[in-house]
Parts: structure tokens; C-alpha cells; sequence
């Protein structure tokens, strides 16, 4: 593993900004495209407002822990929350209603899993939610992030 | 107006123009709802959505976007969209909302598909 950054926001609407800003860095030192880095933006910006929400339900004394942790090829994002839980039966499957009209709400998962190679959700009852996205690096420029480069460059931070 | 956007309201002949900056989210999208409200918009037959460069939007946002597609179709409007940065014509896409908004690269290209 590369570089390995953890750090808690606010359970406030508003403050996934900060973390989006730490990753845009370390992907964009990764050497992911533009477009790679517009997608980690929303899916980890969906990923906190679902934390924020749903998982600790705007509780004032709760937290959002993110994790990002870059290998050799890929980038892989954690986002905790300390809710008690979410039923993975009850985030909407359809998106769509009836008439074929997109429906309101529930598009934080639906754009994760579209924006991601990979996504997983993990709920321990009483212990919070994980949210595990990871993005491929695809056609790495030469030069960046060498193996050995920053593998002790790790940080902690609150933000 | 909320200190995360900023939406103004204009008309050109029978197209009305909505101008968007900044975030649409679960608590600004009000605002662009609320313009959209207004009697000369919501009347209108053609409605120009102008999304600044730099418009951010989540999916709290999308659902208010939502709401404006919907009720546009029920009342026959032609709805259209210019600004939008190519990450979120992709969210358009995604979640379908091109079947009612269409998306322009140019101002000028919107206008002459009313």
C-alpha cells in the first residue's frame, strides 16, 4: 500500500467538502484522469451525505470517518459512519417509477456504484456502516506514484 | 437566497431563462424550485436552464431537478439545458433525467431547438 490518509467530518451536510478536497489531492497526485477524479468527487460526496443522513441521521455528536488508501493501481476509499445500522433490502433498486419517470430520491447508492469499479456496503448493527469504494487507475502515467514512494506518508486528521 | 447559490430569473421573448450558480443540493435546491414556481416560469411553454461552469450537484439536488422535469412534462414545457460540465451531463444520463431536460453544448444551439 501507498499512501494511507484517515480523517473525521462534522455530521453536517456541507462538510464532505473537505474530504472531497483530500481526495481530489491524492488522486490527482495518483495520477487519475479528470474525469476519474469528477467521479471519486460525487461518489464519495454521496457516500458522506448517506453517512450524514442515514447511517448517523444528522445526530449532532457523530462523525464520518474516511479512508483513503492508494495502491500501485487503484485507489480505495472507506466511509464509516455510526449509525446503527442500514437494511441493504431497504436502499431503492428501481429507479425508475411506473411511467418511466426517474424517481425522486435514494441516488446516492445508484451514482456510488455507477461511479466506482467497485463498491461494497457493509453494516454491523450497533457498530455503524462502511461504505468501500475503489477506483482502478487506468493508463498510469510513468512517474507517478513509483512503488516505495510515500509508503510511510500516512496521515490522521480530523477536519 | 441561499449563500450557496444563486438563481435569477430572466425573459427572451417566450423563453424564460433560469440562471443557476453554485451548489444544488438537499438544501439549496428550494431556491431553483422556487424560481421555477414563479408565475411567468411556470407558465411558460420553453424553459432554458443556464447551469454556471462550476455548478456542483448532489444527489439532494438531482431530486429537485426532478420535481422541475415532472411537472414540466405534465404541463407540456420543453425543458433545456446549457453549462452543464461534462461529469454531470453523465449524472443526467444516469439517472434519466435527459428524456425531459434536454442538454445543449451552446446557449445558441439550445435556442434553436425550442
Amino acid at each position: 500500500m501507498g499512501k494511507l490518509v484517515e480523517m473525521h467530518i462534522p455530521n453536517v451536510l456541507g462538510s464532505e467538502k473537505a474530504a472531497i478536497g483530500k481526495a481530489v489531492s491524492v488522486a490527482q497526485e495518483m495520477g487519475f484522469s479528470d474525469d476519474r477524479v469528477e467521479d471519486l468527487k460525487t461518489a464519495l460526496a454521496e457516500a458522506c451525505i448517506n453517512a450524514i443522513e442515514h447511517g448517523n441521521k444528522f445526530a449532532d455528536n457523530s462523525k464520518v470517518g474516511i479512508t483513503l488508501a492508494s495502491f500501485d493501481n487503484s485507489l480505495e476509499v472507506t466511509v464509516h459512519d455510526e449509525g446503527d445500522g442500514i437494511d441493504p433490502e431497504k436502499i431503492p433498486k428501481e429507479r425508475t417509477g411506473p411511467n418511466g419517470f426517474p424517481i425522486r430520491r435514494g441516488y446516492g447508492m445508484f451514482l456510488i456504484k455507477n461511479l466506482v469499479n467497485e463498491m461494497s456496503f457493509e453494516c454491523k448493527p450497533g457498530k455503524g456502516n462502511n461504505v468501500k469504494m475503489i477506483l482502478h487507475l487506468e493508463n498510469k502515467p510513468a512517474g507517478v506514484m513509483k512503488e516505495n514512494e510515500s509508503r510511510s506518508d500516512n496521515e490522521r486528521g480530523t477536519i | 437566497m441561499s449563500k450557496d447559490i444563486n438563481v435569477s430569473t430572466s425573459q427572451a421573448n417566450d423563453v424564460v431563462f433560469i440562471d443557476i450558480q453554485g451548489d444544488i443540493t438537499a438544501v439549496t435546491g428550494e431556491v431553483v424550485k422556487e424560481a421555477y414556481g414563479a408565475d411567468n416560469v411556470t407558465n411558460s411553454s420553453m424553459i432554458l436552464l443556464r447551469f454556471a461552469k462550476d455548478c456542483y450537484i448532489n444527489s439532494g439536488g438531482l431530486a429537485f431537478l426532478i420535481d422541475i422535469a415532472s411537472e414540466g412534462r405534465k404541463k407540456g414545457q420543453k425543458i433545456s439545458a446549457t453549462g452543464l460540465s461534462e461529469h454531470f451531463q453523465k449524472i443526467f444520463h444516469m439517472v434519466g433525467l435527459t428524456r425531459c431536460i434536454s442538454l445543449f453544448a451552446t446557449e445558441e444551439e439550445a435556442m434553436n431547438n425550442f
